[in-house]
């Protein structure tokens, strides 16, 4: 009896407008915290999932919540989705049932990416200048070998270059170039230039960081607008030949 | 700025006829290609430009639903009126045209703006036929509201997708905690909400076309009360 009423809580549309209507409440909650809590200065200094154990449950709550919240609508999507396919499965426009699931597998790929970035993410920040060597997570050497900048006549800086080597033992393995919107990659490992100063000496920010829940991300990307773009070719058509006036 | 300004009157006299409405669009879009070309980039940092952009795409966006709406002027008057509004603050501000950081300077970035506006100009094209649908109470309405956001809805995934990509490409992370992006992801959710509400029996009618109301007033928060009042790295 008890199984059926949560089947029956998981499988409804009602759960999901619900669920849905409390995690706007609780970003809105959030939106309005977040810019007057000082705490949130280093919510990008370190994982998500640590930062939020470190500070006050009063500025965070509205996280744990929505984090919680987001848990049982995922289970409400997938129940929805199965519960859709096994009763419409013997429907003769299979795309039109297919593709709302195909949202809803990218929309879970996109929780699941930000799960592993919250939990398993790395990051940590080192200040360079040419020539200096800085030891990477897997215990190479990334040796900053040039550091170009490019600025018009009214002083703006317009392009930048850096050039890099990975090395280990001595040995190079690697030679690449920083630019921007352009991060240099090693074992899974982003390098990326958060800042550049050409005074007294030229120097770099660097961030160092790994990013677990990219790739779940952009697959979870690549899902929901496939499905989505389909379910509105398909969704048009049927409007169409229903609504005209 | 001359372009821009002219358009103004046109849009007035698109609340008579709308033939103005579309004359208001031409110059406006005279004015984005010819200041494209000066700066040499997409003209869409700063509030001049994107008020500019929303208001000559929300026009463009508004003809083939202007079409299936052709016995009643209500709708064309309502996104003339929209677009004198957004033109006229637009012209309150001025143009931003300082060279731009190397960061932006990347499609991902043209893309992610384009689209955003592109949905944001969706949504109030749906927030429109929203009135319209109040006042009027028939299906046809309210299909041709779900085609708007739909198609908006579409869009602005689309647009956060790419500006995710462009993130971790720029700054190593494809989302960063910043107010403009939780507001974002609230209008992302009030939308999902209205797609599947219209599942729900009961929903159709007075709750649906008010949603889609309301969905625009959280996209204009996102857009212009975020960058103006909140501190955010991520502005216009």
């Amino acid at each position: 009896m008890a199984a059926k009423a949560v089947i029956r809580f998981f499988v409804s549309l009602k759960t999901s407008l619900w669920l849905l209507c409390l995690v706007t409440v609780l970003l809105l909650a959030g939106a309005f915290i977040m810019p007057g809590e000082k705490a949130f200065l280093s919510v990008h200094s370190m994982p998500l999932l640590d930062w939020m154990r470190q500070q006050p449950v009063k500025s965070t709550w509205w996280l744990w919540a929505t984090m919680g919240l987001l848990l049982v609508l995922a289970a409400n999507t997938l129940v929805c989705s199965i519960d859709s396919i096994v009763k419409k499965r013997k429907v003769t426009q299979w795309m039109l049932l297919i593709s709302p699931q195909i949202v809803h597998i990218g929309f879970l790929f996109m929780l699941i990416a930000h799960l592993a970035s919250a939990a398993g993410g790395f990051k940590t920040f080192a200040v360079a200048a040419e020539g200096t060597p800085l030891e990477m997570p897997d215990n190479s050497v990334l040796q900053i070998k040039q550091i170009a900048m490019s600025f018009d006549s009214y002083g703006y800086l317009y392009d930048w270059a850096v050039d890099v080597e990975y090395r280990d033992n001595g040995q190079v393995l690697k030679k690449d170039r920083l630019l921007p919107n352009k991060p240099v990659f090693h074992k899974g490992v982003g390098v990326y230039v958060k800042d550049l100063r050409a005074f007294p000496s030229k120097m770099v920010l660097l961030e160092v960081s790994r990013e677990p829940g990219a790739v779940w991300a952009l697959v979870g990307g690549i899902f929901f607008m496939t499905g989505t773009i389909a379910l509105l070719v398909l969704k048009m058509k049927r409007e169409e030949t229903q609504t005209q006036p | 700025m001359v372009a821009a300004f002219y358009a103004l009157p046109f849009y007035l006299l698109g609340l008579w006829k709308r033939v103005f409405l579309y004359v208001g669009l031409i110059l406006q879009g005279a004015y984005i290609i010819s200041r494209g070309l000066h700066l040499g980039r997409l003209p869409l940092v700063g509030p001049h430009d994107t008020l500019i952009f929303l208001s000559a795409a929300m026009v463009a966006f508004s003809i083939p639903f202007n079409r299936g709406t052709k016995e009643d002027p209500a709708l064309s008057r309502g996104i003339s009126f929209a677009a004198m509004v957004f033109t006229a603050l637009g012209i309150l501000w001025q143009p931003h045209n300082a060279p731009l950081p190397p960061v932006l300077k990347t499609l991902w970035f043209e893309l992610h703006v384009v689209l955003a506006f592109f949905s944001y100009a969706l949504f109030g094209i749906g927030a429109a036929i929203g009135v319209f649908s109040l006042r009027r109470k028939d299906v046809y309405h309210e299909a041709l509201q779900y085609r708007a956001i739909l198609i908006g809805y579409c869009l602005f995934s689309l647009s956060m997708i790419l500006g995710g990509i462009w993130a971790y490409l720029a700054w190593g992370t494809y989302w960063l905690w910043t107010p403009k992006e939780l507001w974002t992801s609230i209008v992302w959710l009030f939308y999902t909400l209205y797609l599947h509400a219209r599942l729900m029996q009961g929903w159709s009618g007075r709750p649906l076309a008010s949603l889609g109301i309301l969905g625009f007033v959280v996209v204009m928060f996102t857009y212009l009360g975020v960058s103006l009042f909140m501190k955010s790295s991520h502005t216009f």
